[in-house]
């Protein structure tokens, strides 16, 4: 239950006066003779005059009773207590709050608008708040700063669910808000009830790092430093504090202490004995590799990454959930597995899965695991989620400790390691840095030209080839300063085969969880980054994916969010086509009838005009490969002036 | 990038370069010794079925593969005692098309439609295609 | 942990037969040095690599003189979720939504290829919140409930809202959920984060019932299990995991024959309390009836009028069932007045018993009032009174009323008609012909009031929400139509202006007022009423249809007659409000406080969208003479077996 303020209690104060106190004839109360006299019996509740009767104005009860003017009477509230939320979100420094209103967290949300200025946070509008979530996992990743979302409580929580566990699964901190109603008291029958819960963030607890239920407006200030200190905090993740309804409504009559300055905690790094010890163990490999995943929490991330692997020539196989590695480098390894087989030193660097880089379980029948490396092999991990643990969820993936777990940021971790490498590399070793070099530059040119090679099959066809998509909207950017914001892997990673992604801000990562529907929400957040940034941002788009949130786009157009997207449209949910195919090939029966519920057509959806719909330029579908590149640059045309525009291209299905 | 890419890359590459040996001298599309080795086969009732059977879902509908996915079958698909044997028993992680449900006058078809896939214009033949050579 | 099967554990044979035992050098298995030398402390027990063939049926046969296994590296025959699709026919499910996933790929296939896609027949659902909706709406018109398959964590978070407004409106379903519970068999990555220890950690609150089962015996009673809790009222949704190894390997068990399928009878009111309600309704001065979850068939409404009647009662319906007559005299829900003047009030199924009786007007200061005389005399008869739940605050505020009886209304009923024929005197019965004189003229006094007000600014633009129902009425009311939308934003126009008197004609449990739930809810509902011979109307604010869009590709792709009416006042209305009441209340910034609400720069189109999706539309339209015109060609799509949509630019209410 909300604490009531210090000092006078209101109801009570008031109930006093209606009840006939000092003053009330004067002031034009008139109780009803029935409530005056009615006694307090179980079935009833004390009576207040029915909404007749009027409550002293704020001069009169000052002259009645000697305090100053209250700041609440019968149909106004100032300083409200959720004004001082604002001053508390201002001071950590949220720029932009995603919101799809909700009467829970109305009285913070005016707050934000007439109080705050609508700036700094910025009121971002969604049509649900799954959209809310995913625009602030895809934001903070471009803009190496949290958003804040505000959700409805119960079915605004409960929505936003999946896009907080994709997140959390990301290590992507956001702050969330939630409105609630503690005091059942003070609750209007219905919807008020459905919308209040008594442990709110239940639904969620178990991907978050932190929640709280703050009953006082210090705690309020005190409980968004510390969630939004959590979230920032390695391993990052999102946190929750609830709004109370009766704290942002009600006047703020308490004294507040002065929030302190926000500090962010320095992140944890790896213990420089334990990396003496791979610094030695990677100065004397012949065959080391380094498998990054999570690394680039900044953008000095990539730029430590490029300096380590060349302190040693070790190549980088980048898993690809950040930009870790620029794709152009003669060390970038990413589809070069073979050397995670031949390894005899592996350092994985915040690797969510290490088990699948060292082994697998192939989809068969009778479900049995290989390893993928010698058993000779030394496998060394600095991963900061050696700190975290949390119940249910699995997003830890399968247990594997390796030769040398070491508990740590590993971006913060990564200045020490050069330098220890540097101590511990001997004139012979880095004398070998040339050739490694140039058998690796070698190795990297025979794959480029080896993908270059790939990449004209099916040039011509329709359904359009991917290769042939991303090529021909590498064509149009190539010259610019853009950012991808959707994750490229499942479609053959082309960007990252043949474009040059050489800066943190080229590439945006995945979606943490699989969970599909976060990419087109997520998208739009990172693209908002990405403007502020001065930038535009392009997204190659699973239909699937889009039509769980399709109403993203109306967000991009209303807020003005320069983002090209290119629809992947091969009309299914493909990846469970593929898997029912291989369960009816497996049962050997039917296999025609397979892929059914797992297609997306009949109708056909028409994703241009879909997005045209929601006010944002829309072309295709494009079946025909040779419309392709004009059409991409008309949309193109739209994306530099600031709005959003959509291609759907009819594609191979991989 | 999504883990299946470890898993089939791994193997399409050897699977790339177990069918490459045994290509090894066929030059033009569907070379005489591959053909003579298969069954007769009608090509649009292959196309057919290769959509309809679902080959497409991992190898295109042009047979042209990608990274993570099928292998590129097309022009130049291996030979008919490859492609029917692998079929039937995968060695990788390829679902199985047994007899049952593939009969072989079936899988016939296919290959004749693999067979008439012509190649296109080599990548060095196209211009988008000019990705720089020289890493960093 | 999935209990492995009786007999053969696979894993332990296969892996015996890899590591070197007898016949493995004639099957031409080749395990790695290594992996014959045993396990080395720093990796896991090696396993021959993927390239080794295993034994084939005949030769484990040969070798071992068991019968061939299910089971051989690329193929599974018989598989555990052949046996679920006859667990769930067996209980009779017509219909199960799904988005697919993974974790329940076996289960899917099982459906298509042994099941043949009927009875349940697969619906295509873009999102699993439409998948959990469509359940709702179709429970409730059909009276059966439907199930439905999500994909683990993932799938059940997007599912969530549209579960816990099924658990508020008291609508069964059954949910699916994929797992895969063995840590050891699950594949790297996506496996992980679709799996959990507690699948149903985060729908445990506002489920009735949920279950993890080990082994297909266990599957088939947890099915049974979970319909029977389902549909017994209080009702609700439940949920059974379908294990992902249960559903792909080989079923070799012999699982007993599922027993027959029999609900179970609903709970009713203690007999001699309901002769206490009985007394105390013949002797009422200004007896009420308050309605609200009460009929979940059409005989509820039917003994729910016949009790009416019986004392000239009027009836105070709340909307969320089809619960009384709107064109029936004593169908009091519009008038006011009834409830201060009470001396009696009889609640059925009434959730928020609280709300009726008093109120909590939204002023600054929260105060409590009380809206009936001290003395009056409040019975409620509840199913409700015997379930409790924790955390989520459905069952509303704590009010005692003076007689709360638990038991189901509907089923309760027909003693409580009984019960009042007995305690009749003739003198009370002599008095019904005054009280229907009395209700009938006031009837009429009311729906005049309500047709004039619906004629209010007849031809404003935006247009007047009592003319475009009455354009859509005006189309529909010689047609046996079902409409399935609540119509709290309309006015109730149609409760008050429509001759709805059949139990198909309104279905309209919102639930917990989540947004989002009106579309797919309606789609559903239409999928019954399809099933019964009829088309569907829906009335749908802008803001719920934008939550989940995309449930109009399903209407298009499964063929549902439905005809969808967008309220499209360009905001999230409510809330508009809500923040137009902060800022006067804060007396600052009147002209923005609306920001974040509304849905426009740019307007949605609608129609466009619909358009996208296959589902003919029109609009958006400002000009109220064109309505007309615009709902008789969609109202031809929509006759002729298909979704069609029209956009009505609205009075905001």
């Amino acid at each position: 239950m909300a604490k009531k303020k210090a000092g006078v209690d209101r109801r009570a104060f008031l109930a006093g006066i209606a009840a006939g106190g000092a003053g009330a004839a004067a002031a034009g109360v008139a109780p009803t003779p029935a409530a005056a006299a009615a006694p307090q019996s179980a079935a009833t509740l004390p009576a207040v005059a029915n909404g007749s009767a009027s409550l002293p104005g704020p001069r009169l009860v000052a002259q009645e009773v000697g305090t100053p003017a209250v700041e609440i009477d019968r149909w106004h509230v100032h300083n409200a207590g959720s004004d001082y939320m604002v001053d508390c979100l201002k001071h950590v420094g949220f720029d932009y709050i995603t919101c799809m209103p909700g009467s829970t967290f109305r009285g913070l949300q005016e707050s934000i608008t007439n109080y705050g200025g609508n700036s700094k946070p910025e009121l971002l509008s969604c049509t649900h708040e799954e959209i809310s979530a995913a625009m602030a996992h895809g934001y903070a990743k471009m803009a190496h700063k949290p958003m804040a979302i505000i959700v409805h409580n119960t079915v605004g929580l409960q929505h936003a669910s999946m896009g907080i566990y994709n997140a959390y699964a990301d290590r992507v901190p956001m702050l969330i808000l939630v409105g609630n109603i503690a005091d059942g008291a003070t609750r209007r029958p219905g919807v008020e009830w459905y919308h209040t819960a008594t442990d709110v963030a239940q639904i969620v607890r178990g991907y978050v790092k932190y929640d709280a239920q703050p009953l006082s407006l210090q705690s309020f200030g005190e409980e968004i430093m510390k969630a939004t200190s959590l979230a920032l905090t390695p391993v990052q993740e999102p946190t929750l504090v609830t709004v109370d309804a009766d704290l942002a409504e009600l006047p703020n009559d308490a004294k507040l202490l002065p929030l302190p300055k926000f500090v962010p905690v320095r992140p944890p790094v790896a213990d420089p004995a334990a990396l003496a010890d791979v610094a030695k163990a990677l100065a004397g490999a012949q065959t080391p590799v380094i498998v990054a995943d999570r690394v680039a929490r900044t953008p000095a991330g990539m730029a430590l990454l490029v300096q380590l692997a060349e302190t040693l020539q070790i190549p980088v196989v980048d898993i690809g959930n950040r930009m870790n590695f620029p794709t152009n480098h003669h060390l970038y390894a990413a589809f070069d597995r073979g050397l995670i087989a031949q390894a005899d030193v592996i350092l994985g660097l915040e690797v969510g899965d290490f088990f699948s880089v060292v082994g697998d379980v192939p989809d068969f029948p009778v479900r049995q695991s290989v390893m993928k490396i010698k058993p000779t092999t030394t496998t060394i991990h600095i991963n900061s989620m050696y700190l975290q643990g949390e119940g249910n969820y699995q997003d830890q993936q399968r247990y594997y400790n390796p030769t040398m777990p070491i508990a740590g940021d590993a971006e913060a971790s990564l200045p020490y390691l050069i330098d220890a490498i540097n101590r511990a590399v001997t004139s012979e070793r880095k004398a070998q840095n040339t050739a490694r070099a140039s058998r690796f530059t070698d190795a990297w040119t025979k794959r480029r030209q080896n993908d270059i090679a790939t990449a004209g099959f099916g040039w011509d066809a329709s359904p359009i080839a991917v290769p042939r998509m991303y090529a021909e909207v590498h064509n149009l950017v190539k010259g610019d300063a853009f950012s991808i914001v959707g994750p490229t892997g499942q479609m053959g990673a082309w960007s990252q085969r043949l474009w040059d992604l050489d800066q943190p801000y080229h590439y945006n990562g995945g979606s943490g969880a699989s969970g599909v529907g976060y990419q087109m929400p997520a998208a739009v957040g990172a693209a908002l980054a990405a403007r502020d940034q001065g930038r535009y941002a392009i997204n190659f788009q699973g239909d699937g994916d889009l039509m769980v949130q399709p109403g993203s786009l109306w967000t991009a157009a209303h807020h003005k969010i320069p983002l090209l997207t290119i629809v992947h449209n091969n009309r299914a949910w493909h990846q469970e086509a593929m898997h029912l195919q291989r369960i009816a090939n497996r049962r050997e029966r039917q296999p025609e009838h397979a892929t059914l519920g797992t297609l997306i057509n009949n109708p056909n959806i028409d994703y241009a005009k879909m997005a045209q719909s929601f006010g944002v330029y829309g072309e295709g579908p494009i079946s025909n490969p040779d419309q392709l590149g004009p059409a991409i640059a008309r949309a193109l045309k739209v994306v530099k002036n600031g709005m959003p525009a959509l291609v759907d291209v009819v594609s191979q299905p991989r | 990038m999504n883990r299946i890419a470890t898993r089939f890359a791994s193997f399409t590459l050897a699977l790339a370069a177990a069918l490459l040996v045994a290509m090894h001298g066929a030059s033009a599309q569907g070379s005489p010794s591959a053909a003579a080795t298969a069954p007769p086969g009608d090509a649009a009732r292959g196309k057919a079925d290769f959509l309809s059977f679902g080959c497409y879902e991992c190898h295109g509908t042009v047979a042209q593969g990608n990274y993570g996915t099928g292998a590129r079958l097309a022009p130049h698909p291996p030979p008919w005692s490859v492609v029917s044997s692998y079929v039937r028993r995968p060695a990788g992680d390829m679902p199985s098309f047994s007899v049952k449900i593939l009969p072989d006058a079936t899988l016939a078809d296919i290959y004749a439609y693999l067979m008439s896939i012509p190649a296109g214009k080599p990548s060095s033949q196209i211009p988008l295609l000019n990705s720089t050579l020289t890493p960093k | 942990m999935a209990k492995k099967h009786s007999g053969v554990d696979r894993r332990g044979f296969l892996a015996g037969i890899a590591a070197g035992g007898a016949g493995a050098a004639a099957a031409g298995v080749a395990p790695t040095a290594a992996a014959a030398a045993g396990e080395t402390p720093a990796n896991p027990p090696i396993v021959p690599n993927a390239s080794a063939a295993l034994p084939g049926p005949r030769l484990v046969a040969q070798e071992t003189g068991t019968p061939a296994p299910d089971v051989d590296r690329w193929h599974v025959h018989n598989a555990g979720s052949d046996y679920m699709v006859d667990c769930i026919k067996h209980v009779g499910f017509d219909y199960i939504t799904c988005m697919p996933g993974s974790t329940f790929r076996g289960l899917q296939e099982s459906v298509t290829n042994y099941g043949g896609n009927s009875k349940p027949e697969l619906l295509s659902c873009v999102h699993e919140e439409i998948s959990s909706g469509i359940a709702m709406g179709y429970a409730q018109m059909a009276g059966k409930p439907m199930a439905i398959i999500v994909h683990n964590t993932v799938g059940l978070q997007h599912a969530s809202m549209n579960i816990y407004n099924a658990y508020a409106a008291r609508v069964p379903m059954v949910i699916f959920v994929g797992n895969i519970a063995d840590g050891a068999t699950r594949r790297p990555g996506v496996e992980w984060y679709h799996t959990a220890t507690d699948v149903a950690a985060i729908v445990r609150g506002f489920i009735k019932y949920d279950s993890s089962p080990q082994s297909l015996q266990s599957f088939g009673e947890e099915v049974m299990k979970a319909t029977s809790l389902a549909t017994t009222p209080l009702m609700g949704p439940s949920l059974v995991i379908v294990d992902a190894d249960l559903a792909e390997m080989p079923n070799d068990q012999k699982q007993l024959p599922l027993p027959k399928y029999v609900p179970v009878r609903p709970p009713v009111a203690d007999p001699a309390a309901l002769a206490d309600v009985a007394k105390l309704l013949v002797n009422a001065q200004s007896p009420i009836i308050v309605a609200d979850r009460c009929a979940r068939t059409a005989d509820g409404m039917a003994l729910l009028v016949q009790l009416a009647e019986a004392l000239q009662i009027p009836v105070v319906d709340y909307g969320n069932r089809m619960n009384f007559p709107t064109n029936h005299h004593l169908n009091g829900s519009f008038d006011r007045t009834l409830l201060g003047k009470a001396d009696v009030v009889l609640g059925l199924e009434l959730t928020d018993l609280f709300g009726l009786v008093g109120d909590v007007p939204d002023f600054p200061i929260r105060a409590s009032t009380m809206r009936i005389k001290p003395t009056t005399t409040v019975i409620s008869i509840n199913a409700m009174y015997l379930q409790g739940s924790g955390n989520y605050q459905d069952q509303q505020r704590f009010y005692n009323p003076t007689m709360p009886i638990a038991g189901d209304s509907e089923a309760s009923l027909p003693y409580l008609l009984d019960a009042v024929n007995r305690a009749m005197t003739s003198e009370r019965r002599a008095q019904n012909p005054a009280r229907a004189a009395a209700f009938v003229d006031s009837f009429s006094k009311r729906r005049q009031a309500d047709l004039e007000l619906a004629s209010t600014s007849w031809d404003a633009s935006p247009i007047t929400v009592g003319r475009w129902v009455a354009e859509v009425y005006n189309q529909i009311k010689n047609d046996d139509f079902s409409l399935v939308s609540g119509t709290f934003y309309q006015g109730q126009f149609p409760n008050r202006l429509w001759d709805l008197d059949k139990y198909h004609h309104i279905c309209s449990d919102g639930g917990a007022y989540g947004v989002g739930e009106g579309l797919p809810s309606a789609v559903g509902a239409a999928i019954a009423a399809r099933d019964q011979g009829r088309y569907s109307v829906n009335f749908n604010g802008d803001g719920d249809f934008m939550v989940a869009p995309g449930t109009l590709w399903t209407a298009s792709h499964h063929k549902i007659p439905l005809l969808t009416v967008i309220h499209n006042n360009r905001a999230w209305h409510q809330e508009t409000m809500h923040l137009q009441r902060m800022a006067s209340r804060r007396e600052r910034g009147p002209e923005k406080a609306r920001t974040g609400t509304l849905i426009t720069d740019p307007n949605i189109d609608f129609a466009k969208f619909a358009q996208s999706m296959g589902v003919y539309a029109e609009g958006p339209i400002s000009q109220p003479d064109q309505l007309a015109p615009a709902i008789a060609r969609a109202l031809k799509v929509v006759k002729s077996g298909m979704p069609a949509l029209i956009d009505i630019v609205s009075q905001p209410r």
